[in-house]
């Protein structure tokens, strides 16, 4: 009921927004709803609370963004279908989950691509307003990107070569394509499940290995079940705070501006948080008693080359934009030639 | 209050049950607020006098709990709860001697040396919970909190092993929050947390308000169920705040339930 008076007053905007004047748009209210996995209370929902906030205040109440928070209303692609129909007109998605609607927003996920969180930001710095320009194009308003940082190995024996992960079972993400491809190619047993089985799977043996952000590790308490840590950056991940772009469309000028200022304000914060978060997190996992295992140099190279080995396999995927790949390697060349 | 001066044998659990319960049915928070903190002192006397009663020390640790993270601020609340947390350890040390190395398990061994404690220590394991539970809220912008919830979730399974009907169904309502604390699909357990908060209600006699107040303060917000979290909320306001050893509750949870309510239609 409420759904549908909510897509009335959309619709209502839309037609007074496009077919009569632009000026009368500032007298609608538009009632933008917006899906997250982030539970109530959180920093995240405190953080698009204050900002929502901040928006209705400076719209005069013309743009309520209002919050699902707690994955109330599913998951990545459950929220897409949602925006589908109209229910909803934005969420807080995983990278990979919106790289269905804009493939540009897979890359940063490929295992290995990056050695270290100096890498991450050139790229980023270059790269993320194209990103955003193609998510754009694509239909979906972000106001930029929130880290979610390097996974990295969790495992209940010492991982420091590509052949330690040998014969063990490794745990790959349910829809994750490209890590699934990568391990099998580096002669890996990959097991698909759910991330919210992951917890069982490594209690019963099903997974010997799995892999997250220090963050996420204590959020999914997989602390409890595994005892090492191996410091290598496995892959790097990244939230996505967009909204639909026909809903951002309806609103007037002004108001867009006002939703892009100060949600990218907030989403910006979170994202330089996000790196501090990872390295308390860590400490905590180091002293909750997990032991880092240190990937020694010769090692490293094992494992940089084995996925190299598969970049060809992996620019050619639909999954992923070749043109943007070939940059991005390009782009992280140049950075290591000039930061030997 | 003649304990201060009493011996040992009369402090034991009949002095900190006696204070619990004046405090606990009082029906004026502020009077607490402002008296509380004599009989905090004066807990901390009589732990010092004798250092190894575990009924003060289990007492010491529960009205530090809960008046640090009732009615101070956030860094007080850092200070107290840690205290509460001490009293807590040393408690469950002295009833059950293995729990005096828990400190240096991880989880596993934890967890197996918890099959351990005995029905007869569950007045000390509660209130190590309780406190240890009361720490991590207000420190609980530290990771460190998030790091051990599932070993407090542990403890609280243990002490519901040996009597779910301890404290009239609260080991029940710890473990409903617990379970709300994550969405699904981070881990959360929604469906466990209800049970538990049904089970709560029932084990209370329906006589506890402030397990309804977190029911829809924690579940139904974390499920969007508007219906059941106006109800419980309603049924908060329209019961009488008098119960034995509730009514301080009681007061606090109607005060809560209104301010939840007031913003109902705003989150939903």
């Amino acid at each position: 009921m409420r759904d549908r008076r909510a897509a009335k007053t959309r619709s209502l905007a839309k037609v007074l927004l496009g077919v009569l004047l632009a000026g009368a748009a500032t007298a609608n209210a538009a009632d933008i709803k917006i899906a997250s996995v982030a539970p109530d209370g959180s920093r995240w929902m405190q953080q698009m609370r204050a900002g929502a906030e901040e928006v209705k205040t400076r719209t005069a109440g013309r743009v309520t963004l209002k919050f699902y928070p707690g994955g109330v209303m599913g998951n990545d692609a459950q929220v897409l279908r949602k925006i589908r129909i109209g229910q909803l007109q934005g969420g807080a998605f995983t990278a990979g989950g919106l790289g269905e609607r804009y493939p540009g927003l897979n890359l940063y996920g490929i295992p290995l691509l990056f050695y270290s969180l100096d890498e991450v930001d050139a790229v980023r710095k270059q790269l993320d307003p194209e990103l955003a320009a193609g998510l754009e194009q694509a239909g979906f308003v972000s106001f930029g990107f929130i880290e979610g940082g390097f996974a990295n190995l969790l495992s209940n024996v010492p991982i420091s070569t590509v052949d330690d992960m040998k014969r063990k079972k490794v745990w790959v993400p349910e829809g994750d394509n490209i890590s699934f491809l990568a391990m099998e190619t580096m002669g890996l047993s990959p097991s698909v499940l759910p991330v919210t089985d992951v917890l069982t799977g490594l209690q019963t043996g099903l997974i010997d290995i799995t892999f997250a952000s220090p963050v996420a590790a204590l959020v999914l308490q997989w602390h409890t079940k595994v005892k090492y840590i191996t410091d290598l950056p496995v892959s790097y991940s990244m939230g996505v705070f967009a909204i639909d772009k026909g809903a951002y469309s309806a609103l007037s000028a002004d108001d867009q501006r006002v939703v892009r200022e100060v949600m990218g304000r907030y989403v910006q914060q979170l994202d330089h948080e996000a790196r501090e978060d990872n390295r308390k997190a860590n400490e905590v996992l180091t002293k909750s008693g997990l032991t880092t295992v240190t990937v020694k140099d010769a090692d490293l190279e094992g494992w940089r080359k084995t996925i190299e080995s598969i970049h060809p396999q992996l620019r050619a995927r639909p999954d992923i934009d070749g043109m943007l790949f070939d940059r991005l390697v390009g782009m992280l060349a140049e950075y290591r030639r000039t930061h030997p | 209050m003649s304990f201060a001066t009493g011996c040992a044998s009369l402090i034991g659990g009949a002095a900190a049950d006696t204070l619990s319960a004046v405090i606990l049915n009082q029906d004026d928070p502020a009077l607490i607020e402002s008296g509380v903190p004599a009989y905090l002192l004066a807990i901390d006397g009589l732990i010092s006098q004798h250092p190894d009663n575990i009924a003060l020390l289990s007492g010491g640790a529960q009205l530090f709990a809960f008046y640090g993270s009732r009615f101070v601020t956030p860094e007080r609340a850092v200070t107290l709860t840690a205290k509460a947390r001490r009293y807590g350890n040393r408690a469950i040390c002295l009833a059950h001697e293995p729990a005096c190395r828990w400190a240096d398990a991880d989880y596993t061994q934890f967890v197996a040396q918890l099959e351990a404690v005995d029905k007869k220590d569950i007045g000390p394991l509660y209130s190590y919970a309780v406190a240890w539970l009361a720490q991590l809220e207000a420190t609980s912008e530290d990771w460190t909190a998030v790091a051990e919830l599932p070993w407090v979730e542990a403890v609280l399974e243990r002490a519901l092993a040996l009597d779910e009907t301890y404290e009239d169904g609260q080991l029940h309502a710890y473990l409903g929050i617990l379970n709300c604390l994550r969405p699904p699909a981070l881990g959360g357990k929604p469906d466990v947390a209800r049970d538990h908060f049904e089970r709560a209600i029932e084990l209370s006699g329906g006589r506890d308000l402030s397990i309804k107040v977190e029911y829809a303060r924690r579940y139904a917000r974390l499920v969007f169920d508007q219906e059941l979290h106006d109800r419980l909320l309603t049924d908060v306001l329209n019961a009488p705040v008098d119960a034995p050893g509730k009514t301080l509750f009681n007061v606090l949870a109607k005060q809560e339930a209104e301010t939840l309510l007031a913003s109902s239609k705003e989150y939903f």
